[in-house]
């Protein structure tokens, strides 16, 4: 790097004459290198030279250099410098009390430098406690307490957004800088020092929320996974009682904006295969390697703001509100932004991007749950990749904390609200790809439901997605169970729902052989039973019309040989010893009702068939039949059926989030590895503005 | 001896009192400042009448003076200082006989005597060199003794200020007091005049003073008595005598609102005009509100009047921000059709920037002079100053706890130290997404000291600069830009899911402290839209919707603490706040080492707490609100608690038939749809509504909820409207004066420029159209179906109520020549009555090029016929019946009527008026002056027969059909 790049303080460099006696032998060198070099050796440059600080922290950061010097030495040679890292830590962190913001970009950049190399190495197991190498204990309590108090100060006081965008990146720094953020014990002090309000301040601001919310949202999101599991994290209090209102819009924004920009990326994939027929015959083959790529690694990119949307939904109560506040995609009211802030390059890309977007939805109002689960319906759409198959996972169980939310269902009932979601559907061997150029505006939970229909159709497959499938289940569950409470009667096509659930225990018998091994299909049965229970058993509270009840009982009749098959194969399990016994016998217990309205009525068919000399009838001739009988059929009540498990993150899905947690981290540590160039146009900014 | 020689040998004997009775006045502050200031009042009334009459009098001085001895007879001799104050013990105010032959005399053989003699005093001082007779009076008036009295009589006359302490007589000037009170207290006064001067005891005037203080308070109650006084009051005040018999109208019992105003209109006689602009301090604040359009029109349109109504319009805005807006917005509305202001009509632009720039405010305490600069538009100097140092007019009769001064300028001191604040909130007002649109950056009712007043009931008055009119005009002014938006989109679907959107933005900024102009009194603020309850109305081009607002009422929603903001789901707060109360403990003591192992203490946390779900209360409310009648619910309970093994079996049938019960029952309302929202919303009974929308709102537990409604509509002229919402108002209640059972519903309309403005919902009705449109049954069978069997008492009474309201609006359609009559414009009610809505074609004015495509005099379908039974049957008769009742009752006080429409023609553009005078003489003669009844029955009869039989109705409606798909 030479001179040059100094640029706008180049000529403040010569004013500083810091070097004592090494002039002649690096003449090449930047003089912060020569000065970081000192450092290296253990000198104390600064002794003699009362301005040192104050001038060090105007030259340009070779953050490369630092981080590769400490990478160089030794775990004793580290414990050696201690005491210059201590300094160099210490004078960093008060020139941040500093009016100059070259300055203070300088010192962060620095502190950057020395956590990130310093961190890297204690991975190698040093046995040094990485607090005193850094600051030494006996001053790190205040030390770290100045820092996160001038970072809160940057946050929330009048600086150029740069420099509160800088702000955050050092956070992420220090949140990533180990591999396992529970093990940051740097952390403690940020738990300690709340950067919360800061955060929350900026996302509640519109003009900030574009350029930062993002880093907030996601300096957040990492400090609540900070030992979530172990102790009070006060973040996870913080955030989960949360109420003001506009910051929570502001995060839901925040997500909404970088689920739909996927969104719309993964339309001009698609819209472009279909441009014709010979590009798409050329994407065909394209796609086979490069689209696929692309693909996995944007949804891989959007690991972390499912994680901040689900850490939201699950901690904060408010959250709901934010999930269903409708917005209009263009801001009308958009206030001129502040002359002093210069966006940065990709928000502003986004918010152009934004604003003239496809037309067609231009005007609709959208909220982040109608993003959401069109973005579900794309990741879902292919679950072979583990990445991919994980995504849809944790879309499925945000899914099951918002189906589990009485106020989330409220407001997904509601008949005056309603949204136009585009949900994608897979193509796939048996049947075209809809394209529904018109699409209904019905209320979010026909949509919800929608999406759980096409999940069911679409992964009768090898590899069966087991636990996907019974998360999914259990979101059906949950909505009937809130319809069933509050006697919600939904106008849905409830028979798309029916079919779909027969033609996946269809499927679950005929691979019976390859399933069982892996799974406990039976489970799976009982639940799709239990569904088809709480149709029979409950459907007064809930179904649109008495018809709709009437085609229930047709579509079981229509398929008994399913239920037949389906409680032969459970009565084989139960009669023999075996891991299954036990859900078996649950699954034949469950199969009571279906069975007994088989029973009841299939005699009922074929004689009146017989009767009336007609060899298959018609739909509405079997409606008659079933019409004409219900009052001789017994049903037994069953119990609980209209109760499930709530969701609980705690023991169950530890290991997945601890798993994600980690790659997550390390996809953050990548993004905020190198902040030199970003660092470069901020001081040419800065020099603008001072 | 002049005049000011005579004054001053009269005060040297009475000072000491003076002085005493103003330290006592100290004592009693409160009481003694309303008296003073009805005195005030009085003498301000009296000014500017002798300004107004003077030049007519000058004219005729003798007999001014003739006049002046004449009234100075009914004085009683005691008063008088040539006879001897002894004689005072034998006058007793309420006995005393006058000995004249003035008819004024004998109806106020109880006034007060030196109530008169007072007015008559100030008459007098005003012409002191007239007369010598005036010398006279003017000893009487010190020789009272009465403290304010002389001290105003100092200030008018600049003469003597020795004795007096000028500065409490400001003081006293300064607060402020209802108009009612004034003429009560005067009253009170008198009787403590007596007293005093009969004992001249400091002690006993003290007493007096406290007495009076009670009596203020007693007579705002009594207003009728209160008005009775202020009527003899003007009586007294010099007659000439070519008018006598016009201000013996005007001071009749008679003279109300109507007559003002309408000769205020026809009046060209300055002196008469500037009475009449006096004579407005006089009513109540909401018999003149009733007339603001037209007292609006008249400031834009007539020079004179403007002059002459201005210090009531100026000291209304000055105390009241509803008034102001209103005023603001009127001015606005009817401003613009003034094509090219000059300064002939300029002066409604300026009043209205005058209100906008928030120029007129409620003097600051202290900072009195600072007043005087206010720019008057039209005013002359000396009326100007009239006016400045009238900064004690009377207001709301409410307004009875004033805060003491020290409170005031304790607020002022601090207000400095908010302006940083309060620069930033200017920038924010208005945009939506800052979450503080609407407010004002005031924080005058969130001080330590706005706590302590609300605790004690007084009232905290804001003192800092924050501008007051400016929540609640950004309020509506974003309201109408959500219409405005929702005019570009091209579906109704569309049209709901952005408004429902824009109204959950506008949620972010609320509560605050805005309130729904609409409501009768703005003593409430707004604190959330339900948002997914609002509707877009049916209408091609323009989007008005239908908007539910949630309010918390309070005392004064000008001063009372606007609520503090509750989140949507209210029932989510519970355990974690203990925890983070718990873990704030931790944090606050310790060293940040020591808290290492703080947390690791904690362990048993879990995020359960945070996020368990205590939250069924929320199922709890559905269930409560059901009847829990079915097995299936009952088992459920059954199945949760109770263990038994015992199964429990439900017959298939059972269920099926709940089902279709379920489906078949009643509901009362209407299957959502999306093509026409607002039948479903607006089917819905209104109880049924309020009840859900509080069940569901984090606000709904407050006992001072409530839920409103209204129509925002923009793009639509609404002054036609509101023109015709005061006739039905004036016909309303000249129906109920004369008890002709007609029935109508004026519903408020607030207009906010020439193209915008609210409309008051009519609760449970929907359209005769969307009823055909849903129910698919005709109008009897619809009848039938809500009401019952035509024989039951449901239907009985509908059927009355649908004879009554018809009769009532036949009645209007014919008087006010209401065209566009097709069925989505007449409404029907959950009682039978119907009512008519968009008066967008009334008087000259009517679809289609105003080509006659309705000349029936009125819609009157058989339909309507077959409700009442048929044609001949009973109810048709009395349909009838009441039609010629209703008729006669309105030709009877067609004066009420006629002037309200007269002044609104001055200058107007509106469509209504597009024939001009002609508009007026056609209206006049709808009234039919000159038929008997007789033959009055007889066109009533005609009337009806061939609006039954016209043919161009039913084209109309045909018409509607093809066009717009109106049924």
């Amino acid at each position: 790097m030479s001179n040059e790049a100094s640029g706008g303080i180049k000529e403040k460099t010569h004013v500083i004459l810091l070097r004592k006696g090494s002039n002649s032998r690096m003449a090449l060198k930047e003089k912060i290198v020569q000065i970081y070099e000192a450092f290296f050796q253990g000198e104390d440059p600064s002794r003699g030279n009362a301005n040192f600080w104050d001038e060090l922290f105007l030259l340009k950061v070779n953050t490369q250099f630092i981080e590769a010097e400490i990478e160089k030495l030794s775990g004793e040679g580290l414990l050696n410098l201690k005491e210059n890292f201590n300094l160099l830590f210490y004078k960093a962190v008060e020139s941040l009390n500093q009016e100059n913001p070259i300055r203070i970009i300088n010192a962060l950049q620095t502190l950057c430098a020395l956590i990130r190399g310093i961190f890297r190495k204690s991975t190698g197991n040093y046995g040094f406690d990485i607090i005193n190498l850094l600051i030494g204990f006996d001053a790190a309590d205040s030390v770290m307490q100045n820092l996160v108090e001038s970072i809160n100060h940057f946050l929330t006081g009048d600086f150029p957004c740069s420099l509160k965008q800088f702000s955050l990146k050092f956070l992420l720094v220090l949140i990533t800088a180990t591999d396992n953020i529970s093990q940051n014990t740097m952390l403690e002090y940020i738990m300690n020092n709340s950067v919360f309000e800061s955060l929350i301040l900026n996302l509640g601001n519109q003009l900030f929320r574009l350029q930062l919310g993002h880093d907030a949202v996601l300096v957040l999101t990492m400090l609540v996974q900070y030992r979530k599991y172990e102790s009070a994290n006060p973040y996870i209090v913080k955030l989960s009682i949360l109420d003001d209102e506009l910051a929570l819009t502001g995060y839901a924004q925040v997500v909404s904006l970088l689920l739909s920009d996927f969104n719309r990326d993964y339309q001009t994939q698609t819209n472009e295969q279909q441009s014709g027929w010979f590009s798409s015959l050329a994407n065909m083959v394209g796609n086979m390697f490069v689209p696929e790529e692309k693909k996995i690694e944007s949804v891989k990119a959007n690991d972390l703001i499912l994680l901040s949307l689900y850490e939201a939904i699950h901690l904060n109560r408010n959250f709901i509100t934010a999930l269903t506040h409708s917005h209009t995609p263009s801001t009308a009211t958009t206030p001129p932004s502040s002359p002093v802030l210069s966006k940065p390059p990709a928000l502003d890309l986004q918010v152009t991007e934004n604003g003239n977007g496809d037309e067609s939805t231009a005007t609709q109002p959208t909220n982040l749950l109608v993003t959401f689960l069109e973005y579900s319906s794309i990741v879902m759409q292919d679950t072979k990749d583990t990445v991919r198959h994980n995504n849809a996972k944790l879309c499925l169980i945000i899914l099951t904390c918002i189906a589990e939310d009485q106020y989330a269902n409220s407001l997904m009932h509601d008949v005056n609200m309603t949204f136009r979601v585009p949900l994608h559907r897979m193509p796939m061997r048996h049947r075209k790809v809809k394209v529904e150029k018109y699409l209904t505006s019905r209320p979010l939970v026909a949509s919800l439901l929608d999406l759980m229909v096409e999940f069911t159709m679409s992964h009768m497959m090898k590899l069966f997605p087991m636990e996907l499938y019974l998360r999914s289940l259990g979101i059906i569950h949950r909505v009937l169970c809130y319809q069933k409470k509050c006697r919600v009667r939904l106008q849905y096509p409830w028979k798309e729902l029916w079919t779909a659930l027969i033609n996946l225990l269809k499927f679950v018998m005929s691979h019976e052989t390859a399933l069982i091994k892996k799974h406990d299909i039976f489970i799976l049965s009982s639940k799709v039973v239990n569904v088809f229970n709480l149709f029979v058993t409950y459907g007064d509270t809930f179904l649109p019309n008495p018809n709709s009840y009437d085609e229930l009982y047709y579509e079981i009749i229509r398929m008994h040989q399913v239920f037949d098959n389906l409680y032969s194969m459970a009565l084989r399990y139960t009669t023999t010893e075996g891991e299954y016994k036990d859900s078996a016998a649950r699954l034949t217990n469950n199969l009571v009702n279906v069975r007994a309205i088989i029973n009841h009525f299939t005699p009922k068919v074929d004689s009146w068939s017989a009767a009336n000399n007609l060899s298959s009838l018609t739909e509405d001739q079997v409606l008659e039949v079933v019409r004409s009988n219900y009052d001789t059929l017994t049903l037994k009540l069953q119990d609980n059926l209209d109760q499930f498990e709530r969701y609980s993150e705690k023991p169950k899905e530890t290991p997945f989030f601890t798993q994600l947690v980690r790659s997550i981290n390390c996809d953050v540590k990548k993004s905020v590895s190198n902040l030199s160039a970003q660092h470069h146009d901020m001081l040419m900014e800065l020099s603008h503005v001072s | 001896m002049t005049s000011s020689e005579l004054m001053k040998v009269e005060f040297e004997a009475p000072s000491p009192i003076l002085s005493k009775s103003s330290s006592s006045i100290h004592n009693a502050a409160n009481s003694v400042s309303q008296s003073a200031l009805s005195f005030y009042v009085d003498r301000k009334a009296a000014d500017s009448e002798v300004n107004g009459n003077y030049q007519s009098m000058e004219s005729d001085k003798n007999h001014l003076e003739e006049r002046m001895r004449d009234t100075l007879h009914l004085l009683p001799n005691g008063l008088l200082p040539q006879e001897n104050q002894a004689k005072l013990h034998q006058a007793k105010p309420h006995s005393v006989h006058f000995t004249d032959q003035n008819n004024i005399a004998k109806i106020c053989d109880h006034v007060s005597p030196s109530l008169l003699e007072r007015s008559l005093s100030y008459s007098a001082v005003e012409q002191t060199n007239s007369s010598e007779l005036l010398h006279v009076t003017d000893q009487t008036t010190v020789n009272q003794t009465n403290p304010d009295q002389s001290d105003s009589m100092i200030q008018d006359d600049g003469l003597v200020e020795e004795g007096v302490d000028v500065a409490m007589a400001t003081d006293i000037e300064y607060c402020v007091n209802g108009g009612e009170n004034v003429e009560g207290v005067g009253m009170d006064v008198v009787s403590m005049e007596t007293n005093k001067t009969d004992k001249l005891d400091p002690k006993s005037l003290q007493l007096n003073l406290h007495h009076v203080g009670k009596n203020v308070h007693i007579s705002t109650c009594d207003s009728k008595s209160a008005k009775e006084r202020s009527q003899m009051l003007k009586k007294t005040k010099v007659p000439p005598p070519r008018q006598s018999w016009l201000l013996r109208l005007f001071e009749s019992k008679l003279f109300d609102m109507s007559i003002a105003i309408s000769y205020l209109f026809n009046s060209k006689e300055p002196g008469v005009q500037s009475y009449l602009g006096n004579r407005l301090f006089s009513f109540r604040d909401e018999e003149i509100d009733l007339y603001l359009p037209q007292i609006v029109n008249m400031y834009i349109q007539m020079h004179d009047v403007a002059e002459a109504i201005h210090p009531y319009i100026v000291h209304r805005c000055r105390y009241s921000i509803e008034f102001s807006i209103h005023t603001a917005w009127l001015l606005g509305a009817y401003s613009a059709d003034v094509l090219k202001p000059t300064w002939k009509n300029s002066q409604g632009i300026k009043l209205k920037n005058l209100i906008l720039n928030e120029e007129l405010r409620p003097p600051p305490p202290k900072h009195l002079k600072s007043d005087s600069t206010l720019p008057s538009p039209t005013y002359p100097k000396h009326i100007q100053s009239v006016e400045v140092t009238a900064p004690t007019s009377p207001t709301g009769s409410k307004k009875t706890h004033i805060r003491s001064r020290s409170d005031a300028t304790g607020i002022y001191l601090k207000h400095s130290e908010s302006q940083p604040a309060l620069l930033n909130a200017i920038n924010v007002m208005g945009d939506l997404t800052t979450g503080r649109a609407f407010d004002n950056g005031c924080t005058c009712h969130t001080s330590s000291e706005a706590m302590f007043n609300n605790l004690t009931g007084r009232e905290t008055l804001c003192s800092c600069e924050a501008p007051r009119l400016m929540p609640e005009l950004e309020f509506v002014k974003s309201l109408m830009s959500i219409g405005i938006r929702l005019q570009l989109l091209p579906t109704k679907e569309l049209r709901t899911s952005r408004l429902i959107a824009e109204l959950a933005m506008l949620n972010l900024n609320l509560p605050a402290r805005v309130w729904l102009p609409i409501s009768d009194k703005g003593i409430h603020h707004i604190v959330r839209i339900p948002h997914t309850q609002a509707v877009v109305l049916n209408s091609k081009e323009k989007a008005p919707y239908l908007l539910y607002v949630e309010v918390l009422e309070c005392e004064n929603a000008a001063s009372s603490q606007v609520p503090s903001k509750i989140l949507e789901n209210t029932l989510r707060f519970t355990r974690s706040e203990e925890d983070l109360s718990g873990h704030y403990c931790n944090r606050g003591n310790g060293s940040p080492r020591g808290e290492f192992s703080v947390y690791g203490n904690s362990t048993d946390f879990d995020d359960a707490d945070c996020w368990s779900q205590e939250d069924d209360e929320i199922i709890q409310f559905a269930l409560k609100c059901r009847p829990s009648d079915t097995i299936s619910q009952m088992s459920t309970e059954s199945s949760t608690s109770a263990d038994s093994k015992e199964p429990v079996y439900i017959a298939a049938g059972d269920i099926r038939r709940r089902l279709s019960e379920n489906i078949t029952a009643p509901k009362g309302k209407f299957e959502r749809d999306p093509d026409d929202p607002s039948a479903a919303a607006l089917k819905e009974p209104w109880e049924e509504k309020v009840r859900r929308i509080r069940e569901s709102s984090p606000y709904g537990h407050m006992p001072n909820w409530r839920l409103m409604s209204v129509i925002v509509k923009c793009g639509d002229d609404l002054r036609q409207e509101l023109l015709v919402y005061q006739v039905l108002k004036q016909l309303q209640s000249i129906w109920r004066q004369e008890h002709v059972p007609l029935w109508i519903f004026p519903y408020k309309i607030i207009v906010t420029s020439n193209n915008s403005g609210m409309i008051e919902p009519v609760l449970n009705a929907i359209s005769l159209h969307q009823i055909k449109k849903h129910s698919k049954m005709t109008l009897r069978d619809y009848f039938i179906h809500e009401f019952g069997p035509p024989t039951s008492e449901e239907f009985l009474t509908a059927q009355r109520n649908f004879v009554q309201s018809c009769a009532g609006y036949c009645l209007v359609c014919y008087l006010m020549q209401v065209k566009d009559r097709h069925n989505g414009n007449i409404l029907l009610d959950a009682n039978g009555h119907i009512i008519h809505i968009d008066f967008g074609f009334i008087l000259s004015n009517s679809p289609g090029k105003n080509l006659g495509f309705e000349n029936s005099a009125f819609k009157l379908t058989h339909e309507f016929a077959e409700v009442m039974d048929g044609l001949g049957s009973d109810m048709f008769e009395y349909f009838k019946i009441l039609m010629l009742q209703g008729l006669v009752a309105s030709r009877k006080h067609m004066d009420k009527i006629l002037p309200l429409v007269e002044i609104m023609q001055t200058g107007s553009q509106l469509p209504c008026f597009s024939k001009g005078v002609s508009t007026i003489r056609s209206l006049k003669e709808r009234f039919h002056l000159n038929l008997t009844e007789e033959q009055l029955q007889l066109l009533v009869d005609n009337m009806v027969e061939s609006s039954l039989h016209s043919l161009t109705t039913k084209l109309y409606d045909g018409f509607q059909y093809y066009t717009n798909g109106i049924l």
